[in-house]
């Protein structure tokens, strides 16, 4: 054997060692990088755009606002209080139908140009000329691209005029200034230098931000990587964090172990049991935030025996197990709401006590001549807590002869299917929510104006389920326009007392709840219960044995 | 080149360009019967239907399933791949940051395949029905029959939670990702030439356990098979006649027996490799590990079809080369193939 081959076997096991050590070493100085930044694990699966004109989400607007600033914002703990943003105040006319904003003095986008009020009208008049997503919100109040350019208007760099075209309540606009993704200001000068042709910077706002928020966007890998870091300069001073690190994680025991290791900071999408077990750790902490949309059963009330409201009634009101699913699926994931209206606002109701009654359910079928059930299918997303939402669901139908069929899919077949009326039973979430407005809930999930197929209003999950009711829809619409606090929260539980007795397509099962894990060592971070969780004030602190 | 030399290269290329255009074919047939709306990934599904209506057009998904191919074709001919839905940057781009991530764990994983799953196949022949035989066919039979993501797992809960021997998930620690400048896109590559040697221990860390668990997989398949081939050479008369000439063991079994095997083993080794570089779906998702795999399987889900069409060029392209590799391989190992 060749002496320099003898020498290298020689030194086999010391180069072993060397680079067993050196990749221990490793996971030390990966610690002591750490410690200036907040690593997050998270699905990224609804992060396909982060241009506000386009995005959807709550995943959007939770690296959104910490791109961007809005002109409102929302308190993290009661939604239903405005909080000044690059607004410092503003002014509503006394007919409800003018808004003015007073843009404070400072705020300077990442390359370094004072936000105006002009780059605030630019930046919604886009949204509506795009026409994307976001900008459905805005055609409900009566915004168009050929009318936005008269109605948001900037006379001057302080100041911001909105004229709202028709009459509308204007909390709720405001509500969707300081919530919506479409909201966000953008730098114009930026974006259309980058613009392509006619699409006002779209393709590079896709992945790229032109903001004035507290971070900057580093890098953007889709469904891999995103990373923030802490803008030179911004208006409420600089961010604690240096720097943010989202990871695309789908896996909930691979969150789980991370979260154990202290690799990650934060873990969203962990699943029940795994969150149950890192409840009981003690440098870890669960954080659960209330959102405004739904986990609901819903029935294609133009399809089949569903036609016939005894039937409802008798899937929808009487063979859910509520209480059941509350106590066993839900925990996490959701918490117990049967009403479309979410807790917590003025016009909330109590909950109407529905519960599992087969003997009730089958009275019901057999006054509808279905004594014998009828076959169905159940249209499930294929995740938690959807599949086993639906199980349950299957479950107790078959108690009243009602034989369900399951058939999953991902988000796009499910949620498809249903804005083409094409399902029998939907176990789905949603029902707007992102503004705490009754009206956000009672829109999206009831109102209903035009139950003819043609109208195609597949955006109101009212008309997907193929119900209307005249009294409902007027009372959502007079409430809206209600001035008087009080009658408005009187015509909305009427509203919810109506969709109580006249049973429609669909039934809340349960408010739904975002749990992320946290270790303690990050302090100040507060889940916003619409999404806009902003990481200025995130910090980290040492702890013996966690962080170097 | 000889005419007749040249004639064969274009009926090969043509051979080539022909498959390629019935696997995007095919796959874009495919692509329009799943029940899969892009448009909807794109609008989310609260969008009213003026936007619905609006995206689908600029989609181009109003126009004849013809003039979309036709469209596709003509910007594959200059190069344009087409822009993916699911990342917004032309899909081209995507590819060439996916693909590395790739190669490098697959060309890790089939290493150590190869260089324990050969050996401990031919021990096994050259023990048959012997105890080594028995635990190759064992260690083969578990390698085989075990679900991968459930090595993954296992791996990761031993490896790296228990023992802290390995990185978690993703190709580098969290607090590294983004910092190494991208050059080769080969992440060990890129941090040694940024002179990270930080970034390069943390990038070797994640990339052995995920290596390993596609290796033995890789190991198993490669025992069961040289095992077979070497049982088949290791029972010709020519071996023993080696024998009888009085030829050590070592020399009958790697100068005569392997020596035959090689252009089968080839074939398989790189059958093999492009089964990593496509198929890794399961390990890159339990390791976070944002390979083609991963993009191709997302891009599938959301019927995002100019990225899985490019994605599926791309492997289309790989097996190709590969085999085109193995064939000029043989005829180094094949005398027969030279003539």
């Amino acid at each position: 054997m060749p002496s320099s081959l003898m020498l290298r076997r020689r030194h086999l096991p010391a180069v072993a060692g060397a680079l067993a050590a050196g990749v221990g070493a490793a996971s030390a100085q990966a610690d002591d990088a750490a410690h200036d930044q907040l690593l997050v694990g998270m699905s990224m699966n609804n992060l396909l755009s982060l241009d506000p004109a386009a995005a959807t989400g709550l995943d959007a607007l939770a690296v959104a606002c910490n791109l961007y600033d809005h002109l409102l914002e929302t308190d993290a703990a009661d939604t239903t209080r405005l909080l000044p943003g690059l607004a410092e105040a503003w002014t509503v006319a006394d007919d409800g139908r003018a808004l003015q904003f007073r843009l404070r003095s400072g705020p300077a986008f990442a390359g370094g140009r004072p936000v105006t009020a002009r780059d605030a009208a630019w930046s919604l008049q886009r949204v509506l000329r795009l026409n994307l997503a976001p900008a459905t919100v805005w055609k409900s109040y009566g915004f168009s691209a050929a009318n936005v350019d008269a109605l948001v208007r900037a006379p001057d760099d302080r100041m911001l005029q909105i004229s709202l075209p028709q009459p509308t309540d204007p909390t709720l606009v405001l509500a969707t200034l300081a919530t919506s993704m479409s909201a966000c200001v953008l730098d114009r000068d930026a974006v259309l230098a980058q613009a392509r042709g006619q699409d006002l910077g779209q393709a590079w706002l896709t992945t790229h931000a032109a903001g004035s928020g507290a971070f900057t966007l580093e890098a953007w890998r889709p469904k891999e990587l995103l990373t923030l870091l802490r803008a030179p300069a911004h208006w409420r001073g600089p961010a604690r964090l240096r720097r943010v690190v989202l990871r695309h994680m789908t896996e909930s025991q691979t969150l789980r172990l991370m979260l154990t290791r202290g690799d990650l900071d934060v873990a969203g999408g962990l699943s029940a049991p795994d969150i149950r077990a890192l409840a009981r750790r003690p440098d870890l902490v669960v954080e659960r935030v209330r959102r405004g949309n739904l986990y609901y059963l819903a029935v294609n009330a133009r399809r089949g025996p569903f036609t016939d409201e005894r039937v409802r009634r008798a899937v929808l009101r009487h063979l859910i197990d509520f209480q059941g699913l509350d106590a066993s699926v839900l925990p996490f994931y959701g918490e117990l709401q049967q009403r479309p209206v979410p807790p917590g606002l003025p016009a909330s109701l109590p909950q109407p006590g529905y519960r599992l009654d087969v003997a009730e359910a089958r009275r019901l079928l057999a006054e509808a001549g279905l004594a014998g059930g009828f076959d169905t299918t159940i249209r499930v997303i294929a995740e938690s807590p959807f599949t086993a939402i639906a199980t349950s669901v299957q479950a107790t139908l078959a108690q009243a002869g009602i034989r369900a069929a399951i058939l999953p899919g991902t988000g796009n077949q499910v949620y498809g299917a249903m804005r083409e009326r094409s399902f029998d039973l939907v176990v789905g979430r949603g029902g707007g929510g992102s503004e705490p407005h009754p009206h956000s809930s009672l829109r999206a999930l009831l109102y209903n104006p035009d139950n003819r197929d043609s109208a195609r209003l597949s955006n109101f999950q009212g008309w997907r389920t193929g119900h209307a009711d005249a009294v409902l829809n007027g009372l959502i619409e007079q409430a809206l326009l209600e001035r008087d606090a009080e009658r408005q929260r009187a015509l909305y539980q009427q509203a919810q007392a109506r969709a109580d007795g006249v049973v429609g397509g669909l039934q809340p099962i349960a408010q739904v709840l975002d749990t992320q894990v946290l270790r303690r060592v990050v302090q100040g971070y507060v889940g916003h219960p619409a999404g806009a969780t902003r990481l200025h004030g995130v910090h980290k602190v040492a702890a013996a044995g966690v962080v170097a | 080149m000889t005419t007749m030399n040249l004639l064969r290269a274009t009926r090969g290329l043509g051979g080539i360009a022909v498959t390629l255009l019935g696997l995007l074919v095919l796959t874009f047939l495919i692509g329009r019967v799943m029940p899969v709306d892009p448009v909807l990934a794109v609008v989310g599904p609260d969008a009213d239907r003026s936007t619905y209506e609006q995206v689908r057009r600029d989609m181009g998904l109003d126009r004849p399933l013809a003039a979309q191919f036709g469209s596709y074709l003509g910007g594959l001919a200059q190069g344009d791949l087409g822009r993916a839905l699911l990342t917004g940057n032309p899909v081209a781009t995507d590819l060439a940051r996916v693909l590395p991530a790739t190669v490098e764990l697959a060309t890790l994983a089939i290493g150590i395949g190869t260089l324990l799953g050969v050996p401990l196949g031919v021990l096994a022949a050259t023990h048959h029905r012997r105890w080594p035989d028995h635990l190759a066919r064992i260690v083969g039979l578990l390698g085989h029959s075990t679900p991968v993501f459930w090595f993954g797992m296992m791996g990761l809960l031993v490896f790296y939670a228990w023992l802290g021997w390995a990185g978690g998930i993703g190709r580098i620690s969290l607090a590294f990702e983004g910092t190494v400048p991208s050059r080769t896109g080969l992440l060990l590559v890129d941090a040694l030439l940024a002179g990270d040697l930080a970034a390069f221990r943390s990038a070797l860390r994640h990339l052995l356990l995920p290596a390993c668990v596609l290796g033995l997989h890789s190991m198993a398949y490669l025992s069961r098979m040289t095992r077979a081939f070497m049982l088949a050479q290791l029972s010709q008369e020519y071996i023993t006649t080696a024998r009888v000439k009085g030829l050590s063991e070592r020399q009958v079994v790697w100068g005569h027996a392997f020596r035959n095997i090689r252009v089968q083993l080839l074939t398989i080794l790189a059958l093999a490799y492009g089964g990593l570089l496509e198929g890794a779906v399961l390990v890159e998702t339990v390791f976070g590990w944002p390979g083609f795999g991963s993009y191709l399987t997302d891009s599938l889900l959301l019927g995002d079809m100019n990225a899985v069409m490019g994605a599926v060029l791309v492997v289309g392209v790989l097996f190709v080369a590969l085999n085109l590799g193995a064939d000029a391989l043989y005829r180094v190992f094949d005398p027969r193939a030279q003539a």
